[in-house]
């Protein structure tokens, strides 16, 4: 009798998260090289709870719902002018390096300035990674130009060329903020095959369809209320079974 | 109700968005306005499982695990600091930059600011000054029988004095290495701040430096256009994230409405 409720009990908690993570989607919208997520869910056998009310077979295991993981959308975003010269879109399967505190994070978002030093960074102040270490300007160097193939150079010359870094299963990076990327299990990056081009003065949008978004928001609170009637009818039939069964004769 | 904050986040980044698309608009016609762009970063993740945690002692390990996010933020306003358009004026005090620098400005308080408008005008004393009538460094003094000022493209003024041409001083442009780091305090002044780097003085038309051109101003760098796509998508966000709020809510209220 309780299973039926712990079971709807089950599937409301993954809802609930499953609400988080699209309202973290659309939050999102507009966040450069964003990456969209979605809740995986499961069916967990309960191993030690059974229904005896099942006629045959007469032991019935139950059938939890799980949210067993989160994956990542890594289909590529819009990409749209800017006309900004130290904005950059990646296109194809790979990423830029980034220098967070001596540990290497990985974005798509292109969105670079210079710091007071000169260096190229991230909107959040961490260094660009060249091929060979960060990538700074001189005071009154102009005209910096970044070519398909990610070279850079300003009025004084080449400065270096932008590492990618891509990976075989892009499911070993998680995100932590900030528009960026860590690799876990110590994944290491390879080089970038295939067709991989930068553009200059173009920057990569976030990868989430609000439309999309809208239709899964709909699907989840629809699927909650549901339940939550489904609890309530449970919970009726129970008051009727023991107003019923407990009537005395008489 | 991790949802409900999560929205509140997006709304709130997408109206800084609104505010900065209206700004920009706003100087559409200001001379030497440099548009500004509101950038988004993701906030920090929660593992409720973390990737790669083992799941039984076979050594089978979570090939993804769930990550929930906590919303999003304006990271920075940076400014765009592409060239605008240069149109003419006529007016023999107006020049226009082109290219990089700015000019440097004498601020009431001694506190030296730069800009990139040039309508200048000629002082009581003789002095050119903003419009505001800040002094223009290093100070140039027009006499007042001169006439037929001329500015040359690397910034020297000269003006017929009486029957003999003479030249009344340099004109000095100011460079920075990240020009998106100065600070604007409104009247199309900036100051120079740690991010900006100190600026480097310079003559126009050396290496690394614009040349200056008389008879016209530079327009703003806003496109109209493309703020006003901005400015929908910015519209249509804000109220995607206010139907996450509502759906956060009647959650909630199917959830209190049980019994």
């Amino acid at each position: 009798m309780e299973n039926a409720s712990l079971v709807g009990l089950s599937r409301q908690v993954v809802l609930r998260r499953d609400l988080d993570i699209i309202a973290n989607n659309v939050a999102n919208l507009d966040t450069p090289g964003f990456r969209g997520e979605a809740l995986l869910f499961d069916d967990f056998l309960m191993p030690v709870a059974r229904d005896p009310d099942f006629a045959r077979p007469a032991d019935q295991r139950i059938d939890f719902v799980l949210d067993a993981g989160s994956s990542h959308d890594f289909a590529p975003g819009a990409i749209t002018q800017t006309g900004n010269p130290l904005d950059v879109a990646l296109q194809g399967d790979a990423w830029f390096v980034v220098d967070a505190n001596g540990e290497e994070r990985y974005t798509r978002a292109g969105n670079f300035t210079v710091d007071a030093g000169g260096r190229l960074v991230t909107a959040g102040g961490l260094p660009v990674m060249s091929e060979g270490g960060p990538i700074s300007f001189g005071p009154g160097e102009t005209d910096v130009t970044i070519t398909p193939e990610g070279t850079v150079s300003s009025s004084a010359g080449v400065k270096g060329r932008l590492r990618l870094a891509a990976f075989d299963d892009n499911r070993v990076l998680s995100r932590i903020g900030d528009n960026l990327f860590a690799a876990s299990n110590d994944a290491a990056p390879i080089a970038p095959a295939g067709n991989v081009r930068i553009v200059q003065g173009a920057l990569e949008q976030s990868n989430v369809d609000g439309v999309i978004e809208m239709t899964r928001l709909i699907a989840v609170t629809r699927a909650y209320e549901q339940l939550s009637r489904l609890l309530q009818s449970q919970d009726e039939l129970r008051d009727r079974a023991i107003g019923r069964l407990g009537r005395l004769q008489g | 109700m991790r949802a409900l904050n999560i929205a509140a986040t997006g709304m709130l980044a997408q109206e800084t968005n609104v505010a900065v698309i209206s700004n920009n608009i706003a100087n559409m016609r200001t001379t030497g306005y440099k548009r500004q762009r509101a950038d988004f970063a993701d906030l920090y993740y929660q593992n409720l499982t973390r990737v790669g945690s083992q799941t039984s002692d076979s050594g089978t390990l979570v090939p993804a695990g769930v990550q929930l996010g906590s919303g999003v933020r304006i990271v920075a306003t940076p400014r765009v600091m592409s060239q605008g358009e240069l149109e003419r004026t006529d007016n023999d005090t107006d020049i226009a930059i082109r290219g990089e620098g700015y000019l440097r400005i004498e601020l009431p308080n001694g506190q030296v600011g730069y800009t990139r408008d040039g309508s200048l005008e000629i002082a009581a004393d003789g002095t050119l000054v903003t419009q505001e009538g800040f002094a223009v460094v290093p100070r140039i003094v027009v006499p007042a029988d001169a006439r037929d000022i001329a500015v040359s493209e690397q910034g020297a003024v000269q003006a017929r004095v009486g029957d003999t041409s003479q030249v009344l001083g340099q004109i000095q442009l100011t460079t920075f290495v990240n020009k998106a780091g100065l600070e604007a305090i409104g009247d199309n002044l900036f100051l120079e701040t740690e991010a900006s780097g100190a600026g480097r003085a310079g003559n126009p038309g050396d290496p690394s430096y614009g040349t200056v051109l008389q008879f016209h101003l530079e327009a703003a760098n806003v496109v109209a256009v493309s703020e006003l796509s901005n400015l929908i998508a910015a519209q249509r966000a804000y109220e995607m994230n206010s139907r996450i709020i509502r759906a956060a809510d009647e959650m909630l209220s199917a959830t209190s409405n049980m019994t």
